[in-house]
């Protein structure tokens, strides 16, 4: 097969680009995702003061910047040498439970939601959060613009700023909460679980009520048996903000279980000639190339990796929630991409229980939210999971706290090589002896959009959004067909 | 009447920062103005519909990437840029945002008192402070841009 090397892919084209390569017979040989990727931010934070960075990091990413602000934050804790109080780490859950919800409701409703509630064969024109809207009902717009509202609301009011929050220090948090600000939380909190039960609801009434659906979930071409990686505490439950990475086996079965500061020992990162990404593997067993199994290195970090690599979830109504899904797909791991928005609905559950735990935990309103470093800096990992997978900043810096090295993995860099077996697979289903099935642009529009994916690219640039294309090339690499979602 | 006029961008992001920077100057020429507010934001999609509720009339200043020479500057309108309808990888766009805000209830400018002003970027790839210099020189037309699209959008009312 002809070998293509693709450009590098630029914002003018502004849009994530596949590339199909056919073989002599017609069938998929490989598919490669390509998308922009922001550049040089070691070199850009290298210099300056490490407390800079919850900031500085918070802008990478238009998408999730209380999840780098987070994970700032914890490495700053490593770099300082500083252990916050119970107080400052409940009230980071805190926010970050409260992000969680926000950013999980986004994305069912205006994002994957499509896909399910309006229906993959639905006609384009409606399969968008008005598609949604138009099935689910009225006032379904106004839940999820309130979901928002509540969540950028008591993010701002706890964190100092909209959007960007401006609140993590070593040791703890630069404020806490009055009694009056903790009433309104937990008030938001609880409808919060409502919400979360409804669009839980909304997914059972909708989409496993109907066979179709189902049987797009479970069929063969969304399936990857892969490991999986999450955050567990201390009882092997899901937890967004701190415990354990644990690492479990396309079987199920427990293969690492690690502190955040041992990463580099776990997880290595390949680099590709065709690609600017970098694609993270499971360091003790290699790099075997893009396929499956246990012997394969490749490994998900995404909400459905979150609860395989979990025992349960740590709240009652998302515990019932997370048996249900397993004894529904057939028990654990489940290896069904699609049903990562499913998975992604538990975990709105359990962030908006959590949200309601923390809330009235005695010690919120504690007025003990910082310790002050006294030791000389040096280096430190901070973790968290982001929505879109594990989320690790580690730093280095010179004794006066002015940064000598930088590394980030990002979300959803973990998930890049799934990303592409995804693509690759569900092209391979849609495409035989050279012809294309109707309906492929989106059916592998699907296999990534469970990912969520995130390029770190500012994302809020007019046009506003990432348009997917589509080239399917012949043996020589000649265009045989160009798909594409967007008009111009 | 209220009218909003936000900059859009990462400061960090090279060009990407040109929207704030416009944004900027437009804070100074318009100091005093009580029926006009200068703001800055980080969002597109959803979150710049959130932004727009309540104002009457909106101009958006942004980095843009269509393929003109660096510095080019574009007027448009949410229907300009509006015609995917599609479910896309990230974000919904603006003008789905804007439709799906209305149908919640969301009060908005209508789409003929939202004006886009687009500045056509030439890096928005790479980390750093500053624009690269046909971006930079393009600033002080833009804001005279956006002060025309203003003076434009109170004629209309």
């Amino acid at each position: 097969m002809k070998r293509i090397s693709i450009d590098p892919i630029t914002r003018l084209e502004g849009h994530g680009k596949i590339d199909i390569f056919l073989n002599e017979e017609g069938d998929v040989a490989n598919a490669y995702l390509q998308i922009p990727e922001l550049r040089g931010f070691e070199q850009f934070c290298v210099g300056r003061p490490a407390e800079d960075m919850p900031n500085l990091t918070a802008r990478i990413c238009g998408v999730c910047p209380e999840a780098h602000h987070m994970a700032a934050t914890k490495a700053l804790d490593g770099v300082f040498h500083v252990d916050p109080p119970p107080t400052a780490k409940k009230l980071r859950e805190l926010l970050y439970s409260i992000f969680y919800a926000t950013d999980h409701t986004t994305h069912f409703y205006a994002l994957g939601g499509p896909d399910f509630v309006v229906g993959p064969e639905a006609p384009k024109e409606q399969r968008n959060i008005l598609g949604v809207v138009a099935k689910v009902g009225m006032d379904v717009a106004k839940h999820v613009l309130k979901m928002r509202h509540d969540g950028h609301a008591l993010i701002q009011m706890m964190g100092g700023r909209r959007v960007h929050p401006n609140w993590g220090l070593p040791g703890g948090v630069s404020k806490g909460i009055s009694e009056e600000q903790r009433t309104e939380i937990e008030a938001r909190g609880r409808e919060a679980i409502e919400f979360a039960q409804f669009s839980l609801k909304v997914f059972d009434d909708i989409v496993l009520a109907n066979s179709d659906y189902v049987k797009l979930i479970t069929g063969d071409i969304y399936v990857h048996k892969t490991h999986n990686m999450g955050m567990v505490d201390a009882k092997n439950c899901t937890n967004f903000y701190d415990g354990k990475i644990r690492v479990t086996s396309p079987s199920g079965k427990e293969i690492h279980k690690y502190d955040a500061a041992q990463y580099r020992d776990y997880v290595a990162e390949r680099v590709e000639p065709w690609s600017y990404l970098k694609f993270p593997y499971l360091k003790k067993i290699g790099w075997k190339g893009f396929v499956d199994g246990e012997d394969s290195g490749v490994y998900k970090a995404t909400p459905l990796s979150r609860c395989n690599a979990a025992d349960n979830m740590a709240t009652p109504l998302a515990a019932a929630a997370y048996k249900r899904m397993y004894e529904t797909l057939g028990g654990k791991p489940i290896n069904h991409t699609l049903a990562t928005h499913w998975a992604r609905l538990v975990e709105l559950l359990y962030a908006t229980e959590r949200w309601v735990e923390l809330a009235t935990d005695p010690q919120i309103t504690g007025k003990e939210y910082r310790v002050l470093p006294t030791e000389t800096p040096t280096e430190g990992v901070g973790c968290v999971e982001a929505p879109r997978g594990t989320l690790t900043h580690h730093y280095t810096t010179d004794e006066r706290g002015i940064l000598t090295k930088v590394n980030l993995i990002v979300g959803t860099t973990n998930n890049n090589a799934p990303i592409c077996m995804s693509v690759k697979k569900a092209a391979q289903g849609l495409i035989k002896k050279g012809v294309v099935r109707e309906g492929l642009l989106n059916m592998v529009e699907m296999a990534f959009r469970a990912y969520d994916p995130c390029f770190g690219c500012a994302t809020h640039s007019l046009p506003g959004q990432m348009p997917l294309e589509v080239t399917i090339r012949g043996p020589e690499g000649e265009v045989v067909e160009r798909l594409a979602h967007y008009t111009e | 009447m209220k009218t909003l006029l936000l900059g859009l961008g990462n400061p960090i992001v090279t060009d990407d920062s040109v929207g704030l920077k416009v944004a900027a100057v437009l804070k100074e020429r318009l100091a005093g103005r009580t029926d006009v507010e200068v703001s800055e934001d980080y969002w597109g999609g959803l979150r710049l519909m959130e932004r727009l509720a309540g104002y009457d009339r909106a101009i958006v200043i942004d980095a843009i990437c269509t393929g003109s020479p660096p510095g080019t500057l574009h007027r448009l309108t949410p229907d300009d840029i509006g015609t995917q309808r599609s479910a896309s990888a990230h974000d919904v766009n603006l003008a789905t945002a804007l439709e799906f805000g209305r149908t919640a209830g969301v009060s908005l400018p209508a789409n003929s008192r939202i004006i886009l002003v687009g500045i056509e970027a030439e890096n928005v790839l790479d980390f750093g402070e500053h624009c690269t210099p046909a971006v930079d020189a393009a600033i002080p037309r833009a804001v005279e841009m956006v002060l025309d699209a203003l003076k434009g959008l109170e004629i209309g009312g």
